[in-house]
């Protein structure tokens, strides 16, 4: 009933964006709003196959700011991830998050990049230092590494 | 406007008259010297002697003020011209002009050298509206994703319709983000297209016009850097223009602010900007505060300005519209790094550096220590002494320019125009003090090891500081007795010992910063030249000790000082060419027994 009450001024382009994210959701995505908080959502994205984090459940939030969409949204990893443009406080190295943010952008499209960022991790723009050095020196190692964490952090409990 | 200019006027002293006003004090003063002459008494081999000559006509003529009308009519200007050459709208001869930095000539050579290529990296590709869309009646907006008649909704030439609210929205957060707002591309992430001028103005607040057209105004001084810059003054409205040319680089805003064009920091003649750039930077140093700007902000490698980092990425962007984007560990372009730096995201440069111990903090703070902070302090001290002083002969100089010279002329029956010898010294005790600062800053920087250089530097400021003194303190205490009494007859000796100071003064300055403009280079010629009239340098007449003005000497109008010792006597003190008429014994300037 609060819930309902603080978020009466919603935009609509944020209703109409929550609808269509729960009624036909990307695949290997999911995002749902919290009831406290419309413009707060919880996010699943699972590993992309082919990829390291492969099996994986990987949560995020994403909280929509008062100027969005003129705004990007804030989004940022929950569950600990070994990759070379995430950091340990799971800050996401993406442009379309900073400067390249578009208000004809949407959560969707956010959250696809995402998980187009876990196929392919870009060593080259790194936000984890250590992990891309990692990354850049030994592949082989690092993605041994990115799967063990996904075992230990994304089993999806 | 008429207070500036009233204020310009006040200032004009300073502006030419720094060490300069010749005619002015040939006018005012019977004593002063022939500048020409004191050149060759020098004993310096002046083979440039417009380069070298002191504030030599301060180079006002390779600088124009602008105000910000001035600004505003060149930009019209270039706007207009861009639109009857290449025959497009105005809101797109803005944004070439933009885009290449206000240059006209520019815009036109790569126009015509290739106009598609421009087009398309400035955002003016020709690219039809999709038809089907303008035959609409209703649209839906793909931000706010509501519904709107056809003619709430805006497209830039591209053709990618949004409804006005989000456009206005869209164009705001641009505008509130900064000066990138003036190269704002179409709001739809996969299109370049330019929002020009108009379309931004039609749609937001007049708030935010005022804002755009204020960043329009700066562009023009701010994406200008190598020709144009602001006064770096508090407060003050103009900008500079700069026409290469010969001379320094000091130059008098119409605020009254005298600065450096090449470095904004104020007038620093005859000390070089990388050695006032050293010693403010090491002033700063000294204050916690600037060592965590250091650790945690650099200046961007392009365009200068501090540039802090805040996310974790070393790959950094600096704000639009620069853009530039850099590595944060060593400042190369972003474009060097990755697969050029052996297949390493990490920066190489800096990998070598830590090990070459460049980087290596122990080693930094060890090289502090060793420049002794009591050397330091010694210069520091007297550096900020010398500014204080100078702040207050300032404001000393305004109170006898507005109070003090009408209570003189009335106490003293004299005219107005009688009284321009006191503010003449008051002006040049301003001006030295300047310089004078700035020679410790000289100073903290000429190396222990350069003994002669250092010997030579320290004897001409020693000499420099102490005639200032002199000066100051006659302009500061001997004039407070005529002041609050009656006429004195006392009052033309009064202008006579005080002309006589500024003229020596001015001399001494003149001296010293020819020596330092000329890195000390000549440190062995005054030495020679010193109490020889013989010198063996080809550069012409050595007269008397080197340096040394020939105050005094109209009357017997020689060359040489060996025909004037029966009329006149040198002080060995303070140089005053004293009369053997008016005193065989002591100096009438400084009062020193003559040797
Ligand atoms: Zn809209
Ligand atoms: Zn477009
Ligand atoms: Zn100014
Ligand atoms: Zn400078
Ligand atoms: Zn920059
Ligand atoms: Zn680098
Ligand atoms: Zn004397």
């Amino acid at each position: 009933m609060s819930a309902a009450t603080a978020n009466t001024n919603l935009p609509r382009r944020i209703i109409k964006e929550t609808q269509r994210l729960l009624s036909e959701p990307a695949p290997g995505i999911s995002a749902s709003p919290s009831e406290e908080n419309l413009r707060y959502f919880n996010v699943m994205i699972l590993g992309p196959s082919q990829s390291p984090y492969e099996g994986g459940v990987f949560k995020l939030e994403l909280f929509l700011p008062e100027e969005y969409p003129m705004a990007a949204p804030k989004v940022r990893f929950l569950t600990k991830i070994y990759h070379p443009n995430i950091d340990k406080l799971g800050r996401i190295c993406l442009d379309i998050l900073k400067d390249k943010w578009s208000p004809a952008l949407q959560i969707r499209t956010v959250l696809l990049s995402i998980q187009a960022l876990l196929s392919a991790p870009n060593p080259d723009d790194p936000l984890a230092e250590n992990i891309a050095k990692h990354w850049k020196t030994n592949e082989q190692e690092a993605v041994e590494t990115a799967r063990e964490w996904t075992r230990l952090y994304a089993s999806g409990a | 406007m008429e207070s500036e200019d009233e204020m310009q006027d006040a200032w004009a002293g300073t502006s030419d008259g720094e060490f300069v006003n010749e005619e002015e004090d040939e006018e005012s003063d019977a004593l002063a010297s022939d500048d020409d002459n004191d050149e060759s008494d020098y004993g310096f081999d002046y083979s440039n002697v417009d380069d070298l000559h002191p504030s030599s006509r301060l180079p006002q003529t390779n600088f124009t003020i602008l105000s910000e009308k001035d600004i505003r009519q060149r930009q019209d200007e270039a706007v207009s011209t861009i639109t009857n050459f290449l025959s497009i709208s105005p809101a797109d001869a803005g944004v070439l002009l933009r885009h290449f930095k206000w240059s006209v000539s520019k815009v036109n050579d790569e126009w015509f050298a290739d106009e598609e290529r421009v087009r398309a990296s400035v955002g003016l590709l020709e690219k039809p509206a999709t038809s089907k869309r303008q035959t609409q009646t209703e649209m839906t907006c793909e931000i706010c994703f509501e519904v709107h008649p056809f003619e709430k909704m805006r497209a830039p030439r591209c053709g990618h319709y949004f409804c006005e609210t989000c456009w206005t929205g869209y164009i705001h957060t641009a505008i509130n983000d900064g000066p990138g707002c003036l190269t704002l591309r179409c709001a739809d992430p996969s299109c370049g297209s330019a929002i020009g001028e108009d379309m931004v103005l039609s749609l937001v607040s007049t708030d935010d016009q005022q804002k755009y057209m204020r960043y329009l105004l700066r562009s023009y001084v701010e994406d200008n850097r190598k020709q144009v810059k602001w006064c770096p003054a508090p407060g003050c409205e103009y900008a500079v223009e700069f026409q290469p040319g010969v001379g320094s680089y000091d130059l008098v805003c119409k605020c009254g602010f005298n600065f450096c064009w090449n470095c904004r920091e104020e007038a620093h003649r005859p000390v070089d900007c990388e050695t006032v750039n050293k010693w403010i930077l090491k002033n700063c140093a000294e204050s916690e505060n600037m060592n965590w700007i250091l650790a945690n902000s650099k200046p961007c490698p392009k365009c200068k300005r501090p540039i802090e980092k805040n996310q974790g990425c070393m790959h950094i962007t600096c704000t639009p519209p620069c853009k530039f984007e850099f590595c944060w560990l060593c400042l190369g372009a972003w474009t060097d790094h990755g697969e050029r730096t052996g297949g390493f995201y990490a920066c190489n440069r800096y990998e070598t550096a830590k090990q070459e111990g460049v980087y290596d903090e122990a080693e930094r703070r060890r090289e502090m220590a060793k420049n002794s902070l009591e050397r330091y302090t010694h210069y520091y001290e007297r550096w900020a002494t010398n500014e204080s002083s100078r702040a207050k002969a300032l404001a000393d100089l305004q109170d006898m320019q507005n109070v003090q010279i009408e209570k003189l002329s009335v106490t003293q029956c004299q005219p107005v125009s009688q009284l321009k010898f006191v503010t003449d010294a008051w002006l040049q005790i301003v001006e030295c003090r300047r310089v004078l600062k700035w020679t410790y800053a000289y100073g903290y920087y000429l190396p222990e090891n350069e003994h002669t250089k250092r010997q030579f530097f320290e004897y001409s400021q020693g000499e420099a500081e102490a005639g200032l003194e002199r000066l100051h303190q006659c302009a500061e205490k001997d004039l407070l007795t005529f002041l609050g009494g009656t006429p004195t007859s006392s009052f033309n000796d009064f202008r006579t010992k005080l002309a006589g100071l500024t003229s020596v003064t001015k001399t001494y300055f003149e001296n010293l910063v020819r020596a330092l403009e000329n890195n000390l280079s000549d440190v062995d010629i005054p030495k020679a030249a010193a109490k020889s009239s013989s010198s063996s340098k080809a550069s012409g007449s050595s007269k008397g000790r080197g340096g040394r003005p020939k105050v005094g000497s109209s009357k017997s109008g020689g060359s040489s000082r060996s025909g004037e010792e029966s009329t006149h006597w040198s002080c060995e003190h303070c140089t005053y060419a004293n009369t053997t008429a008016a005193s065989s014994i002591v100096c009438v300037i400084c009062n020193h027994a003559r040797s």
